[in-house]
């Protein structure tokens, strides 16, 4: 088992979830740590550990610290909770299984980047981890270890959970705020970055459950014990939450740089017995499809799935077998996409929604043979076209998809049945 | 002031300047509709996309900045697909109804297509069905369908007018905009929305089907409504004049104007207006009224004769009508009707304000020029006692802020002799018997002259249209009451008779391919 449990090590232990379980397990022995160092010396360390946000788009923490202005002015930190991406669910086991971890996180993170009040932006779905949160809050502000002069280190932070009203795009960062503020959930133009006009207008620094949950292993074993695992560039360990036809789905916990195929043999218990491996998304439905030739070169990182023309996103391996049906499996992706569009941009607004009709007319024996091409076109023409990184999670799928498995997409539009499963969309969810 | 360059040519421009601004000084053209200089940058509508060297993507000119050395391009082939297909995402689930579309002839939406589309359109599905005939409140109409989500009037209400009644419901392609639970949209202000909507979804329910854009002249004029003096353009033809919009001066209205402004053109157009003058009782030309009663004003001259003064007339008419009492008829019995005194000096913060005339202070500078110091009072016991004779009344031409209008006519009826100059109708006017001249006046669209607002900014207007031909400006009331006749007017310049004063150049047509391709239609 290449499994290493960083993060993971007690989340089996049901006590854990409660701050006498945490404590009982060395919880918050690290905050005295952080409180007697410099918030910069944090910062640096963060930076040292090569720690990248794990919430989709890898970048470096320690780094969009940095961007904070030092003008005085009040910042927020904001945990970014809002797990909404298909296939994605390694935050709600982490908010499940051990909350005080996140907030012995999210206290170290904001001494460091001084901020004095935290949110918790959690997907409104997730009715048990706000419960969970919501009690280990309590708990932490019962013991003093939230609140006012926090341990006697004279250092203030406060910390609330928001329930999102469930929208996917929430999740994109400066969605969240504008959700946070109480306005409808749309990203915002960037510049001005979060850091340095966020939350109320003021500087933000929004980062991931399980970005701001490694922070207190990496001030508590420091940045060269966290280095190990990983690679170079790709450093510590992640959290994959693997979904499909696996023999064994679940949340694994390995070092970056892991062989992909391994997670799914070794890890996983490998394919249902009887199927082969026909493809896999290995980081959320936002992320382009690796076949399965292309399964066997790649690692669990951000250099080598870019590389393959893929990502690492959120760590979501969607495994799909051979008798998956790519046509149905994009539709299902693509009227996802176009029902979570936030409706702003145009190209994203109209583009999603187009590719959704092509796909359900393709799928229901309508389609014709340019509207594959047309698929191609209209979401090249979304790709790095708007705002935020929704049209490109709605278009990138299709590419791939219509670019590796071709062949299913001109028999579904020939025969008007799928090639794999040989019969009607109706058939086929009926 | 960095230095850029726009297609190939340097361009200067302030430190901060967005790329689409830069484009606006160096006059090269970008296509947009969500950008509006008088709103935030929203960039949704992504059309204004250029190609900057270096930088492998297009980028929205709205949200980018100028920085030194810059070298933008937005007619490259690159460019150009991006904004044909951003046309075409704008135009997927757009409804084909320009033919009855009240925006057609001024559509952003049509434009775009000219310069960029004519394409076989590739969408062959069916498109998404949105709310027509929507009632936002008691200015607007929406057309969800033809709404291309540009979020202008949704910034208007939470930037402009504060009033936040507007805002996007739902998500991708079934967005539309819409008014808050309970809360119509129903401001001060709500046409400006109408204005920057780039399509025919907003529409003005005054305006709307009323007429084809393409019908209607326009001219420049200033806005009478208030002592702000919105600079505004008037839309008439010769059946009168059909609605106002603003026109953008920095200094005095920005992009906006309100809405009581915009019903101005209402008391300007013929059916409320005054169309023949009165003397004694005898219908007659205006000029011949005003003639007739200037063997009153012979008779009666001195204290006996006061003049009455609305704030809605010219600086040049205030000037020549003052001059004539002063000099002539050697009175300074002056006065200064006030409406609504008491709200004089308020503002609403944006742009109305509480003295509803053009012209206070102009008025009051010439009164001044000319030692003026009367007051109501002084006419209120002149007329008890019967010191005063003959009142001669300019005003007013908004009637509708002057809601003591019966009560002063009642009072000022009881001189012996009333001439009263006035561009609009009023029953309680006509209906007065015995030695009243009645003589129709022009409007503020119908002659040239001078408005200073309430920051006393000298603003000239235009005359734009001639609605009572007849009708006299007080200049020209000054002299015929003073018993002198009109100068002739200066003659039209020579034009041959086939050509028509508004027919367009041949060059002009040459540009609307239409013209020239219509067997191909």
């Amino acid at each position: 088992m290449a499994e290493i449990k960083v993060l993971s090590e007690h989340y089996h232990l049901p006590e854990y979830q409660t701050l006498a379980g945490y404590k009982a397990k060395g919880g918050y022995e690290t905050l005295p740590k952080a409180f007697k160092m410099q918030p910069q010396q944090i910062i640096d360390e963060v930076k040292a550990s090569g720690l990248r946000g794990r919430g989709g788009a890898g970048f470096p923490t320690g780094m969009k610290w940095g961007f904070l202005p030092k003008n005085g002015e009040p910042r927020y930190l904001l945990c970014n909770a809002d797990e909404g991406e298909p296939g994605t669910f390694k935050d709600r086991m982490m908010m499940e299984r051990a909350p005080h971890q996140l907030i012995e996180g999210m206290i170290i993170s904001a001494f460091a980047i001084g901020s004095h009040k935290g949110y918790i932006y959690v997907r409104g779905e997730y009715v048990y981890p706000i419960d969970v949160l919501n009690k280990a809050i309590k708990e932490a502000y019962d013991a003093g270890l939230l609140g006012k002069n926090i341990m006697g280190s004279g250092f203030d932070f406060d910390l609330d959970v928001y329930r999102g009203a469930g929208a996917y795009i929430c999740g994109e960062e400066t969605g969240m705020i504008s959700s946070l503020e109480g306005l409808k959930g749309q990203p915002k133009l960037k510049p001005p970055f979060p850091a340095v006009q966020g939350y109320l207008r003021k500087p933000t620094i929004v980062n991931n459950v399980e970005t701001l949950a490694a922070v207190t292993y990496i001030i508590k074993d420091g940045a060269q014990a966290y280095r190990k695992h990983g690679t170079e560039k790709s450093a510590g360990t992640k959290l994959f939450s693997v979904s499909g036809n696996v023999v064994k789905p679940g949340n694994y916990e390995v070092p970056l740089g892991y062989p992909l195929i391994d997670l799914i043999n070794k890890e996983c218990g490998g394919m249902k017995p009887g199927r082969k491996l026909k493809a896999i998304i290995p980081g959320g439905s936002s992320a382009p499809v690796l076949t399965a030739e292309e399964c066997g070169k790649a690692n669990l990182d951000y250099e080598s799935l870019a590389g393959l023309g893929t990502m690492l996103g959120s760590g979501a391996v969607i495994v799909m077998d051979d008798s998956q049906c790519m046509v149905d499996m994009l539709g299902v992706l693509t009227h996802f996409y176009a029902h979570e569009s936030c409706g702003q941009c145009t190209p994203c607004r109209e583009g999603t929604g187009w590719l959704d009709k092509i796909l359900h007319s393709i799928l229901e024996g309508r389609g014709r043979l340019q509207d594959i091409d047309l698929l191609i076109k209209v979401a090249d023409n979304m790709k790095g076209k708007t705002i935020c990184a929704l049209s490109d999670a709605a278009a990138l799928p299709v590419l791939s998809f219509v670019t590796k498995f071709r062949d299913e997409f001109e028999f579904y539009v020939r025969e008007g049945r799928s090639k794999v499963k040989g019969t009607t969309y109706a058939e086929m969810h009926h | 002031m960095p230095k850029c360059t726009i297609n190939g040519k340097e361009v200067e421009v302030k430190e901060g300047t967005s790329i689409i601004e830069a484009m606006q000084v160096s006059g090269d053209r970008i296509a947009h509709y969500c950008w509006h200089p008088g709103l935030s940058v929203a960039g949704v509508c992504r059309l204004c996309v250029v190609e900057i060297e270096g930088n492998p993507r297009v980028q929205i000119a709205c949200n980018t900045m100028v920085t030194e050395g810059m070298k933008i391009n937005n007619t490259s082939e690159k460019v150009k697909d991006t904004v044909k297909w951003g046309l075409d995402f704008h135009l997927i689930n757009h409804p084909l109804d320009c033919p009855i579309c009240d925006q057609a002839g001024e559509c952003g939406l049509q434009d775009q297509y000219m310069e960029y589309g004519k394409y076989d359109p590739e969408m062959a599905e069916a498109k998404v069905k949105k709310h027509k005939v929507v009632d936002l409140g008691p200015t607007v109409v929406l057309d969800s369908e033809r709404c291309i989500l540009c979020s202008r009037c949704v910034r208007f209400t939470e930037e402009v007018s504060k009033t936040n009644e507007l805002g996007l419901f739902n998500r991708g392609d079934r967005t539309e905009i819409g008014t808050h639970d309970g809360m119509p949209l129903d401001n001060k202000y709500s046409l400006n929305t109408v204005d920057i909507c780039p399509v025919g979804a907003l529409t003005s329910k005054d305006f709307r089907f009323r007429q084809r854009v393409w019908y209607l002249k326009d001219g420049d004029s200033v806005c009478n409504g208030c002592s702000t003096g919105c600079n505004i353009k008037v839309y008439y033809n010769k059946e009168g004049l059909f609605r106002i919009k603003p026109v953008y001066n920095e200094q005095v209205n920005g992009h906006w104007m309100c809405d009581s402004g915009r019903n101005a053109y209402k008391f300007v157009n013929r059916e409320a207006r005054l169309l023949k003058g009165i003397a004694r009782g005898t219908e007659m030309a205006p000029g011949a009224a005003a003639k007739s009663a200037s063997e009153v004003l012979k008779s009666t001259s001195g204290d006996a004769v006061a003049l009455v003064l609305t704030a809605q007339y010219t600086v040049e008419e205030y000037e020549a009508i003052i001059k004539t009492f002063v000099e002539e008829f050697k009175t300074k019995k002056v006065f200064f009707w006030i409406n609504n005194k008491e709200t004089f000096d308020s503002f609403d913060g944006l742009l109305s304000r509480g003295d509803k005339n053009p012209n206070t202070k102009g008025l009051l500078k010439v009164m001044e020029k000319y030692g003026i110091s009367a007051t109501w009072t002084d006419l209120s016991a002149g007329l008890a006692n019967g010191s005063i004779k003959t009142v001669v009344v300019a005003g007013p031409e908004n009637q509708a802020v002057f809601p003591e209008y019966n009560e002063k006519l009642k009072e000022l009826s009881k001189a012996q002799n009333l001439i009263w100059m006035q561009a609009g109708k009023n029953e309680a006017l006509t209906a007065l018997t015995g030695n009243v001249w009645i003589i129709p006046m022009k409007t503020f669209v119908e002659k040239d002259g001078t408005f200073i607002n309430h920051s006393g900014l000298e603003q000239k207007i235009k005359k734009v249209t001639n609605v009572v031909s007849e009708a006299l400006t007080v200049t020209e009331a000054a002299l015929l009451l003073s018993g002198k006749n009109l100068a002739m007017p200066m003659m039209a310049p020579f034009m041959p008779t086939n050509q028509r004063p508004d027919q367009v150049e041949l060059e002009a047509r040459k540009k609307n391919e239409f013209v020239f391709r219509r067997g191909s239609l």
